[in-house]
């Protein structure tokens, strides 16, 4: 592994570089970025159904690649779950990990996007419903973190 | 779908997978820390995403074409009730988990292999939503794009 990068690249490099993402996806390929349909269109695959925009598999594709890259040039390495996968032992975390992506996966395609669709893309272009939602996954999200901290007397 | 479009989506796919990694939100303590109010860089870095992706739709609306897909579309949607139920399910699991579906990605990357089990999750998830709507309502999730969407 090489050593170039940062620990983390600042907010005003990372954000503008998404920000450019979303502009190239609706400027070149007239297509609202966003991951969680791209996993809908794997499952689809997985299914043997048609799968509808296979450009979603591409743009996961690349997802993947460039994580392996930031990755390989020396983003710092992730041990475990941190205050989450120290408090709970590793029989209960699987569970607990398993149904927290089970309510990202049901949540992402009830609302019809998850934290880049609405969150990043659609707010960008003032969608209403799109406004909505990220209001309404980040108040939510805000507020059980919160009783989460609290109720663990702050262990998590 | 063109080659174009394809190589377009690769492209811009790893771009995005490199920043959302080298940003750290693989960690869990990003958007954990985040979320408890405890440090800006999410917000910070949210909000600069949208100003640069906002002030560049701008500038494509003004052109109005598409290099490779016609006349560009922006997806423009009225607030509908699933959308709020949906993104309140969401929220409940991104506040757990401390992370959302390209999180993963970046969490499993860096070594974060217990990100596979909330990425696995999410498939399943994605699943039973799938069976608990009817079929013919809202096959994919951006099947909506088409036709109500607003023409820029």
């Amino acid at each position: 592994m090489l050593h170039l990068l940062p620990h983390q690249l600042p907010w005003w490099v990372a954000g503008p570089g998404i920000g450019l993402c979303v502009v190239a996806m609706y400027g070149l390929a007239n297509v609202k970025l966003g991951v969680s349909g791209g996993w809908l269109q794997l499952l689809f695959a997985l299914q043997r159904r048609p799968v509808t925009e296979p450009w979603r598999i591409w743009f996961n594709g690349g997802l993947v690649l460039g994580a392996l890259v930031a990755a390989a040039l020396g983003t710092a390495a992730v041990r475990g779950y941190g205050a989450l996968g120290a408090a709970l032992p590793a029989s209960w975390l699987v569970p607990a990990l398993a149904l927290t992506g089970v309510t990202i996966g049901y949540g992402a395609r009830w609302a019809g996007g998850c934290t880049s669709g609405h969150g990043i893309s659609g707010c960008s272009v003032g969608s209403p419903e799109s406004l909505a939602a990220t209001a309404t996954f980040f108040g939510v999200a805000v507020v059980v973190s919160l009783l989460v901290h609290l109720v663990t007397g702050g262990a998590v | 779908m063109s080659r174009g479009v394809r190589l377009t989506a690769l492209l811009v796919g790893v771009a995005f997978g490199f920043l959302l990694t080298a940003s750290g939100l693989g960690d869990y303590r990003t958007i954990h820390e985040g979320l408890l109010l405890q440090d800006p860089y999410i917000y910070l870095m949210m909000g600069a995403t949208v100003l640069t992706a906002a002030g560049g739709v701008r500038l494509l609306r003004r052109r109005g074409r598409t290099a490779l897909a016609g006349p560009l579309v922006l997806p423009r949607h009225p607030v509908r009730r699933s959308t709020v139920y949906g993104a309140a399910v969401f929220g409940v699991g991104f506040g757990v988990g401390a992370t959302c579906p390209g999180i993963t990605v970046a969490m499993v990357a860096t070594g974060g292999l217990w990100g596979a089990v909330v990425l696995a999750g999410i498939l399943a998830g994605l699943w039973l939503r799938g069976r608990a709507e009817p079929p013919a309502r809202r096959p994919t999730t951006s099947s909506r794009a088409g036709g109500r969407s607003r023409r820029a």
